[in-house]
This record gives structure tokens, sequence and C-alpha cells, in this order.
């Protein structure tokens, strides 16, 4: 099958929708804890934190459930610590989000050798339980087969209600646009950065959950700068749900390309092949968009 | 004379360093290991002779050179993460030149290639600078993003034009441009690979920390980094300042290449540098972007690096990667409380 012909099938369509699950689930906790006024660089750090607890607890206990729940709840504690350095003692969110990442590539590094003495990857196991509902129609078929995308495609949505449609999304942009303003009114300022906080870390853990049951497996590395990747589309989408949709699209649509390549088996040396998604980030974030405007209080401790 | 702010930095660093081994004798106790026969066995790898102290001080060299660069960077509240892809770039580059120029006289080679190293290096520091200023998108995503891009470009040209057959490696540079072994002045490190490197590290360092604290650019540099709108009131022409930054700390990180090229084995290798770009982030923020501080805070993570080995049989010497990031994070903790509790007792 030449390039072309696999670019412009359906098949690619599918495969693009597909993979935006753990590049807009990632884009979309960041933008939680954004517009709480929380830089969260450590997407990636939760997204590699998530991926490895469920395949290692569900490689252990021989339980996805167990794996899925234990993922995220690890998840939801490692998002406390953050919310508790960042938010309760107000140290400088990007070093702490960067420090999480280090500490937790290094963490499953180490803990990958200790459990399995393997330095790259887990033993295989099941995947999460496809979602069969949709597999008799014809499109969505091909890439609504399991449940956390379907979350994901309904998560443009929920998203963008919650933050724009209800109370508690208002408050949370408060939190975010004028803590001191939203204190006055008696909003509960940290608490709502914490509650940003929580999303994020919920919504990061479905994403390594998705990264690790799509490849049946744990491997070191294995997430690759998809969190940063989120976090450049979060930042294209200005962030607003369905405007990161459409940035998140376009990225895994070059990966879609990047794995077409790979199996078209084009000229193109297999490492430029590789860098295309980093590359392209670098150059979208050089030429096509403006000055990015984020949440006027985001970073700033309060 | 040491004054306040350095007394409270240094209570910070050792109680953190404190806390970090507490955590650690824990999570080992919790393994079900001897944390004491792990530790032990570390420090007597290390201190039981010449050689030990010699491969400590031959790991640690790379560690100032790449630190030395980040504090510039830090210093400008630049949070540079792309150490790793920066330095590979311009090692690289050192090695190519060395081997293309080396029909001239050997001092100007080894210049001449370290220069070239430095300017790669700085280039791609320049990208993410850019972005920063015109886009205000975060470095800490471009940068990270630069280290994909950078360390892919670099496996391309090296596999395709310049390797060694089924090697991942440049051919060896004249013999003549090798540096001196320390050893073969002090028996004492017998054995080692110590190599005049460090000596230049240590002069790195010392220069590094004039630059910050002793000179003009290095006082805009800190005031950009302290407070960049009250900066460019005063006239500082910030993006500048930012710009300039950048292209000289991710410059520096190229010298992390020349201990191994002109030290240690005589050409480029691709995985040389084995992540020690990110382990500089946690070595600089420890010496608290201080110069002087990173030469003690590069030889305790060079112990832990030789000393991991030793006890790989033990517990995977991954360990030390846990150990850095428990460092990293008491420290910002520590140094937050402490500095708190200072500030309600003292003033």
């Amino acid at each position: 099958m030449d390039l072309i012909t696999s670019v412009i099938s359906l098949g690619f369509v599918a495969q693009v929708l597909r993979l935006m699950t753990p590049f807009y689930l990632g884009a979309s906790a960041a933008n939680f804890s954004e517009r709480g006024g929380v830089i969260n660089i450590s997407v990636e750090g939760f997204m590699n934190l998530s991926a490895f607890s469920f395949a290692v607890i569900s490689i252990l206990t021989g339980n996805i459930t167990a794996g899925f729940i234990l993922a995220v709840l690890i998840n939801l504690l490692f998002s406390v610590v953050f919310g508790y350095f960042t938010v309760s003692l107000k140290i400088n969110q990007i070093v702490t989000g960067v420090g999480f990442n280090l500490f937790i590539a290094g963490l499953t590094k180490f803990l990958l050798v200790y459990i399995f003495s393997s330095s790259s990857n887990t033993p295989r196991f099941e995947g999460l339980p496809e979602f069969t509902l949709f597999s008799s129609i014809p499109f969505f078929g091909l890439f609504l087969t399991d449940y956390i995308t379907l979350f994901c495609f309904l998560l443009i949505f929920i998203s963008a209600y919650i933050l724009f449609k209800t109370r508690f999304g208002l408050r949370l942009r408060s939190a975010g646009e004028n803590p001191a303003a939203g204190e006055s009114l008696g909003i509960k300022i940290r608490n709502y950065r914490y509650y940003g906080i929580l999303i994020c870390g919920f919504l990061s853990s479905l994403a390594g959950i998705w990264m690790a049951s799509n490849q049946n497996s744990y491997s070191d590395g294995m997430i690759a700068g998809r969190g940063y990747i989120a976090l450049a589309a979060m930042i294209i989408g200005k962030w607003k749900p369905v405007n990161i949709f459409f940035a998140c699209l376009m990225f895994s649509a070059f990966e879609a390309f990047e794995i077409s390549l790979q199996i078209t088996g084009s000229d193109i040396p297999s490492q430029l092949i590789q860098m295309l998604p980093y590359f392209i980030t670098i150059l979208v974030l050089i030429g096509f968009i403006g000055k990015t405007k984020p949440p006027a209080a985001d970073g700033v401790p309060y | 004379m040491i004054s306040k702010k350095n007394l409270i930095n240094l209570i910070s660093v050792t109680l953190s360093v404190l806390i970090t081994v507490l955590i650690v004798f824990v999570f080992l106790l919790i393994l079900g290991k001897d944390p004491f026969e792990i530790f032990g066995m570390i420090f007597s790898e290390v201190f039981a002779d010449g050689y030990g102290i010699g491969q400590t001080l031959f790991k640690a060299t790379p560690l100032i050179f790449i630190s030395c660069g980040l504090a510039v960077c830090f210093h400008a509240s630049l949070f540079n993460i792309g150490a790793e892809g920066q330095l590979n770039a311009g090692s690289f580059v050192i090695a190519l030149t060395a081997l293309k120029l080396d029909f001239l006289p050997v001092p100007i080679v080894i210049l001449i290639s370290l220069i070239f190293g430095f300017i790669v290096s700085g280039f791609f520091g320049i990208i993410p600078a850019y972005i920063k200023i015109k886009k205000d998108v975060s470095e800490v995503i471009t940068t990270i993003m630069m280290n994909f891009v950078i360390l892919a470009l670099v496996n391309f040209f090296l596999l395709d034009f310049f390797a060694v057959e089924s090697t991942m490696r440049t051919e060896k540079i004249n013999e003549d441009l090798m540096f001196l072994k320390i050893s073969d002045v002090l028996p004492f490190f017998d054995g080692s690979t110590l190599n005049s490197s460090f000596i230049l590290a240590i002069l790195a360092a010392v220069l590094t920390y004039l630059f910050i604290y002793k000179t003009g650019f290095g006082y805009k540099l800190r005031s950009v980094g302290f407070n960049e709108l009250a900066s460019k009131y005063l006239g500082i022409r910030t993006n500048g300042v930012i710009l300039i930054s950048f292209f000289i700390g991710a410059g520096i990180t190229a010298f992390a290449g020349m201990n191994y090229i002109f030290g240690y084995k005589g050409f480029y290798e691709f995985g040389f540098s084995n992540n020690i770009g990110f382990t500089a982030i946690a070595v600089t923020l420890l010496a608290k972007n201080n110069p002087i501080g990173i030469i003690f805070s590069s030889l305790l993570f060079a112990i832990l690096d030789y000393g991991g080995l030793s006890v790989n049989q033990l517990i995977p010497k991954e360990l030390m990667l846990v150990v850095q990031g428990i460092i990293i994070l008491s420290l910002l903790a520590v140094d937050k409380i402490v500095s708190n509790y200072f500030k309600e007792k003292l003033i």
C-alpha cells in the first residue's frame, strides 16, 4: 500500500481520532489545572505514573479493574502532594512540575528493573475491555473501540460545560483569573486550585492508562513527550476545550502520518520520521500562533 | 564572612540532604534491604583508593560544566531542561571539528572545536528563547521538544554520514589531541580516567561565578530573573538578556563532551551522556544556582553515580534516579519552609 492511499483512507481518519485520546485527555487535564491558576508541567509525569501503575498492578494482581482503580488513586495521591507543594507551600509551579517529572521518571525506571528485572518493558497483559456497542456502525466502529476514547470525545462537551456553564467552573476560573476578587466574594481559592489539580490528576491518569492498555504493556519512556505536546496543544487551543480538540487533532494527525510513513517504508530516514511530532510542535509554536494569553493568574501562587 | 542569605541556604540544603537520606532509608527498609550495607558499600567503593576517588572526580567533571550552563539560565529564570539535547549537539560538533581540522596545531584545533561546540549548543538554546520572547510559550515545553528533535538529528547525521561502520560513534581523533591524564602526574590516581578536563571544569565554575555575580551583564541577568517587568523599566533590554543568557547557558553544556572526547575515549558516541543533562538539573538546584556550590553538589551526585554501580547486584543502580528526584522535591519543600521560618523569627 503506498503512502497516498493509506493517508486518504477512512482507516487513517479513524486512526487520527483514536490516537487523539491521550493528547486530548492530557491537554484537558492541564487545562483544568491552569484554569484554576496552577501550571502543571508534570502532566507528562502523571501520564507516565498511571501507565506504569496500571500495567504493573494489572499484571501482579491479574485484575484489570484493580489496576485501573489503583492507578487512578495513585495519581490522585500524587496530585494532592503536587497541590501541597504548589498551593499550600506556594513553591514555584514550574520547578515543582519538573521535579515531579524527574522523580516519577526515576521511580518508574527503578521499580521496572526491581520488579521485572528489565530496564525496557513489562510483560504483556490484557488491556481494558473493548467497547463493542458501536463496532457494527461503519465509521464510528473504527475508532470508538474502548471506553476511554468514548469518554474522551464526551469530555470535549463535558469540560466546556463544566468550565463555562456551572458555578464550579466559574469559581475555578476565578481562581485562575483573579484570585483576590474571588476570595473577596467568599470563594475558597485554595480549595478550587486543589480541585483543578485533582481533576488534572484524574484525567492524566486516564491518558496514561489508555497508553498502557493500547500497547498491552508498559515500556520505559513510552509517554515520549506526549504530556508536553498536550501542553502545547492546550496553549495553541487558547485554553478553550473545543479549540484544544482541534489542536490535538492536528498533533494526532501528524502521529498517524508518522506511523503510515513507517509502515509504507518510505525513503525518509527513520530518525527524521520519529522526530516529526516534536519538530512540528516547535514549528507551530514559532509560526502559526499569535502571542498566547493564559489565564491572568496562571502560575501565580495565591 | 557568611551572609545571612548564604547561611539560610546552607541550612536548607543540609536539611534537605538529610531528609532525602531518611526517605531513602525508609524506602530501602520497605523493600527489605539493609540501607547501612548499601550506603556503606557506596562510600567504601568511592573512598577505598585513588582509583575510586579519581573515577568520582571524572564523573563530576561533565556535571560541573552542564550545571554551570544551567545556572546561567536559572539565574535569568529560564528553566532550561533541554541540556541533554544541547550538550549532545555540541559534543558531536566538537568531535567532528577535531577530526576534520587535525592538520592544524594542537592547541588551535582544541580551541576551535570547543568554540564550534559552544556555538552549536548555544544556537539550540536560542530557539526556545525566541519562542518564549515572541509567543510567551514556556521554555520548559520547547526545550523538551528540542531534546527529541536534536537527539534525532544527531543520530541521523552520525549514522548516515560520520559513524564507524556498525557502531554509534565517530572515528577516533588524533592521539596528540588527547588531554593529559592526571594519573600520569599523580600516581595516586593510578588507572583512573581523570584528566585535565576536571581542572578546566573547576575553572569554568569560577569563571561562571564571576560572570554571574561580578559583571554588568551578570547583574542584568539576575535582575531579569528576579523581576522581568521592573528590569524593563530600569532600561534593561530584557529580550536581549534572555536570548544571550540562553545562548551562553546552552553553549556551556557542550563542554560536557570535552571530558569524554578529549579526556577519555577520543570519539563522540551516541548515548554517552546517559541523561546526565537531567541529573544536572538536580545538581544545579541543590547548589542554589551558585557555580561554586555546583562543584560540591556535582561531587555528591558523582559519588552516588559511581557508588551506585558498586551496589548494582544488591539493588538496581536506577535507585540513584529516585534519589535525585527526592533530593529535588525535598529541597523545594525544605527551602520554602526554612525561609518562611526565618522570615517570621528573625525579621
